[in-house]
């Protein structure tokens, strides 16, 4: 049967409790920071197995690898809590394409989620091992690498199913046989190797920004922070070039080549490369790249929306049932309770970072109000929670 | 004819799909629970470490702090997601229904998770980094957002259960759904249990550290006795108070199996006392190997039927008592202006109403009849039964097959097609397709 015949069925019959242009956007905000997060986690990781076939003698490439990984090693805790946002917005207003290619790689869901927990214990190894210097780091390593990796490409292979509607009945039933087993496994190779090529512009700008980072701190040398910063330059210039050329073969195969996002994305790339080479300001590069990412995210959405929207799916004709409670609730606990947390942790992490000994949270202003706007937060918002849930379960009851 | 809004179908032969999610759903709940009830004790620890000027406590934590990285932050923090992916493989409008009655709620359970995220890594990493003041903020406020993420997914969680009350079907509202009868009682059972692993786990890590500070080993292993102590108390005092609010279907299928589920808790209750007691009073005995056993015990004996039996009582319906655990609407909710799905399949029958049936099966013939039973079994049993003779999940097989061909259909259509189980969905669908699964199960049966 066509799938334009029912896809709107799929759509959940309790509606949406808010307006799907907003959980879109929402999409691809998050999908943008989810990404950056892969890259760097990938690419840090990369580079750091590089470095411990390096570092012996070596004592700059012996430090940058253990920095590398304790990037990566966070990265990946950041990229998966990152990584449930979009989820869940995707879900939200995709749903047909979402739980259609969970049924049809069902197995593959089941075996992502052991991959991801064996290859990121494996990290903790890798790091332990190149913490004593065992010579099987490199090995672990690369173990670990081949498990995160794997889970990225079955990841790419969830969302080529999600957005390829016209192939899955042909897929659930190839010739009119069900298959049943959730083994399918479709890439589109190019898309695929592009998500790959990200990971070096990332890690290459990820390390001049560390470089600039530390270069007020006495305890690091001058020295080794111009190392950090070339060899990072170098991987971004090798890594600007690939990722946009790949890029480009994207769109083109995709048939958004001329698209203004797409130039725009084009732009930018060019631009945060010609800034990396500049040696101009890892902290503008760094910028400069995170809005490029944000513009691929936009137009990854678009793809997907063009090519729902041709086998006939309504997304923003979806029945909406809006349900304020809940809506306010995340504006409130995103907006002011979670920017509040988590500008309070960046703004001590980035203090910390700046610091050669003990940083004395309690003497810097900004630093010190966080903390205590956190906490008063965080302590209202649970009386609050349990005084809107006694004030419900009471009107319902009594 | 208006199509249903079904999905394709994913199963594991002999073990069901719905095995994946119950494997994936234990070892989350171990790692989760544990990270909830270490939050609350660092905090705990913290404050006395900060008061005291103990800097012993501090070490103590980065320890915890270490392997709470790996077994929460690790194994936790993927199979939570983990969950999620399984379940929608195996139950996509189940997870639909929650995912369309509470993104919201989700996505700021979320915004608690980055800070979780983010807070842990600070939190170990920063001890001997930042002031014990900031420390100590660092710590309540991620104290409070470990029991931020349990009290939102708390009465999503019970909203599975039921909603609670009539209200949600009227309004639709999403507080009526999340805030049921039984979701305060369902959050402080597990705020108990979870106070009690973090204990049970907390004694691992003192226990290892007997060698190098052995006063130090035996003190944490006594406070942690206490604190596993009071966990379990709230958690059996809580556990009566959830079982009373649980609605009439889920007590039905309690009291079937009452009788283990009392002499399992009670075995456990006497083990584990007994357990705390000895960490109380002579925490010196308590060694890592034991502290280890006693973990597995609990994951084991305490987790694993504890979830089976949440998810056994809440049958025949996975989610809102409206959506049945094989994927139909079983009643109509006004207040979303869902309408339910079985009259319509007793009507038209599921060949012609679900899209994924391949067309050459949608007309039953002699020849197709018995690979389209198999599909309608698969469809509507699947979720709950493995359909080989010796599948190990509630086999279908040597259950229905003793009843022969005409039996299967008699139960079908009279039983479980008129709703009269309380435990299973109603499948009311045309006498064809009746006769087709009949005569598929009674052939598997042979």
């Amino acid at each position: 049967m066509d799938v334009s015949l029912f896809i709107n069925e799929m759509r959940d019959p309790a509606g949406v409790p808010f307006y799907p242009v907003v959980f879109q956007g929402l999409y691809v905000l998050t999908w943008a920071l989810h990404a950056l997060f892969v890259y760097l986690a990938i690419g840090a990781m990369g580079v750091s197995i590089y470095g411990g076939l390096k570092q012996k003698g070596d004592a700059q490439w012996k430090q940058i690898t253990s920095h590398l990984l304790m990037t990566g090693k966070i990265a990946v805790s950041v990229l998966i809590v990152l990584g449930v946002a979009p989820l869940l917005f995707s879900q939200t207003i995709y749903d047909a394409g979402w739980y259609v290619t969970n049924a049809l790689s069902g197995a593959w869901v089941f075996t992502f989620i052991y991959a991801l927990v064996f290859g990121y214990m494996m990290y903790y190894w890798y790091q332990a091992a190149n913490k004593k210097g065992a010579t099987s780091s490199t090995l672990i390593g690369v173990i670990s690498f081949v498990f995160l990796v794997f889970c990225g490409v079955l990841m790419h292979n969830f969302s080529y199913e999600s957005i390829s509607p016209d192939k899955w009945m042909e897929w659930y039933a190839p010739d009119g046989v069900v298959d049943n087993s959730g083994w399918n496994f479709h890439v589109d190779t190019v898309r695929l190797l592009f998500m790959g090529a990200m990971t070096l512009p990332v890690v290459g700008v990820f390390m001049q920004v560390y470089a600039k980072f530390l270069s007020s701190r006495s305890d690091f040398s001058a020295e080794y922070l111009s190392f950090v910063a070339v060899v990072g330059k170098k991987i971004a210039l090798i890594g600007f070039s690939v990722a946009t050329l790949l890029f480009m073969a994207w769109m083109y195969k995709a048939g958004y080549v001329v698209h203004p996002l797409t130039v725009g994305a084009v732009v930018l790339y060019i631009l945060s490369a010609y800034v990396s080479i500049g040696d101009k300001n890892a902290y503008v590069t760094a910028t400069l790249l995170v809005v490029a990412i944000l513009v691929v995210s936009a137009i990854r959405e678009l793809i997907r929306y063009d090519i729902m929207s041709k086998v006939g799916y309504d997304l923003y004709g979806y029945p909406l049932n809006i349900d304020w409670s809940s809506t306010v609730l995340f504006i409130l606990t995103f907006g002011v309770l979670g920017l509040t947390g988590f500008a309070f942790i960046l703004a001590m992490a980035w203090k910390v970072g700046k610091s050669e000994g003990v940083f004395d949270g309690q003497k810097d202003v900004l630093v010190s109000k966080l903390a205590n706007y956190s906490l008063m937060l965080f302590s209202a918002w649970i009386v609050a929670f349990f005084g809107w849930g006694m004030i419900t379960l009471f009107k319902n009851t009594l | 004819m208006d199509l249903l809004g079904f999905y394709p179908l994913f199963y594991v032969p002999e073990f069901g799909s719905a095995w994946l999610m119950g494997i994936t759903g234990v070892i989350h709940i171990l790692a989760s629970h544990t990270s909830v009830g270490a939050a609350l004790l660092f905090a705990f620890l913290a404050y006395k470490a900060q008061k005291e000027n103990r800097t012993d406590l501090y070490d103590y934590m980065k320890k915890y702090g270490m392997f709470l990285l790996i077994f929460s932050y690790v194994i936790g923090s993927i199979t939570g997601p983990g969950i999620w992916y399984t379940a929608t493989a195996a139950s996509p409008r189940g997870i639909s229904a929650l995912i369309h009655n509470f993104v919201w709620v989700w996505a700021s359970e979320w915004v608690f998770f980055v800070y979780e995220v983010m807070g842990v890594f600070a939190l170990i990493y920063f001890m001997d980094k930042i002031d014990k003041k900031t420390h100590l903020k660092l710590t309540y406020t991620f104290a409070i957002a470990s029991v931020g993420t349990l009290a939102l997914i708390i009465g999503i969680i019970s909203f599975m259960m039921w909603p609670g009350t009539e209200a949600y079907y009227v309004t639709g509202s999403s507080s009526d759904a999340f805030f049921g009868l039984n979701t305060f009682p369902h959050m402080f059972l597990r705020i108990g249990f979870m106070i009690m692993l973090s204990g049970i786990i907390g004694m691992i890590i003192s226990s290892a550290m007997k060698k190098e500070n052995p006063e130090l080993s035996a003190e944490l292993t006594r406070k942690l006795g206490w604190v596993s102590f009071i966990g379990s108390f709230v958690t059996v005092f809580f556990f009566v108070w959830y079982v009373e609010t649980l609605p009439e279907n889920a007590k039905v299928l309690l009291g079937m199996v009452k009788d283990s589920i009392i002499q399992n808790r009670i075995l456990l209750a006497v083990i584990f006392s007994i357990y705390f007691i000895f960490a109380i009073v002579k925490p010196k005995w308590i060694n890592t190997p034991i502290a280890v056993t006693m973990m597995l015990i609990i994951s084991i004996v305490g987790v694993w039927p504890g979830e089976k039996l949440r998810e056994t009582m809440r049958k025949p319906w996975v989610a809102g008592q409206y959506m049945y655990s094989n994927q139909t609407i079983g009643r109509d909710v006004p207040g979303k202006g869902i309408k339910e799905e079985t009259t319509r399949l007793a009507e038209h029958g599921m060949l012609k109403l679900n899209p994924w049936i391949p067309e050459h099966l949608r007309t039953i013939t002699p020849e197709n009849r018995l690979e389209v039973g198999k599909l309608l079994t698969r469809i509507a049993c699947s979720n709950c039964h493995s359909l080989e003779k010796d599948g190990k999940y509630r086999p279908l097989i040597p259950l229905a097959g003793p009843m022969g061909e005409e039996g299967i259909k008699d139960y079908m259509k009279n039983v479980i097609g008129t709703g009269a189980s309380q435990y299973m969905p109603q499948i009311a669908l045309p006498d064809a397709e009746y006769d087709a699964m009949a005569a598929y199960i009674a052939e598997q049966a042979k």
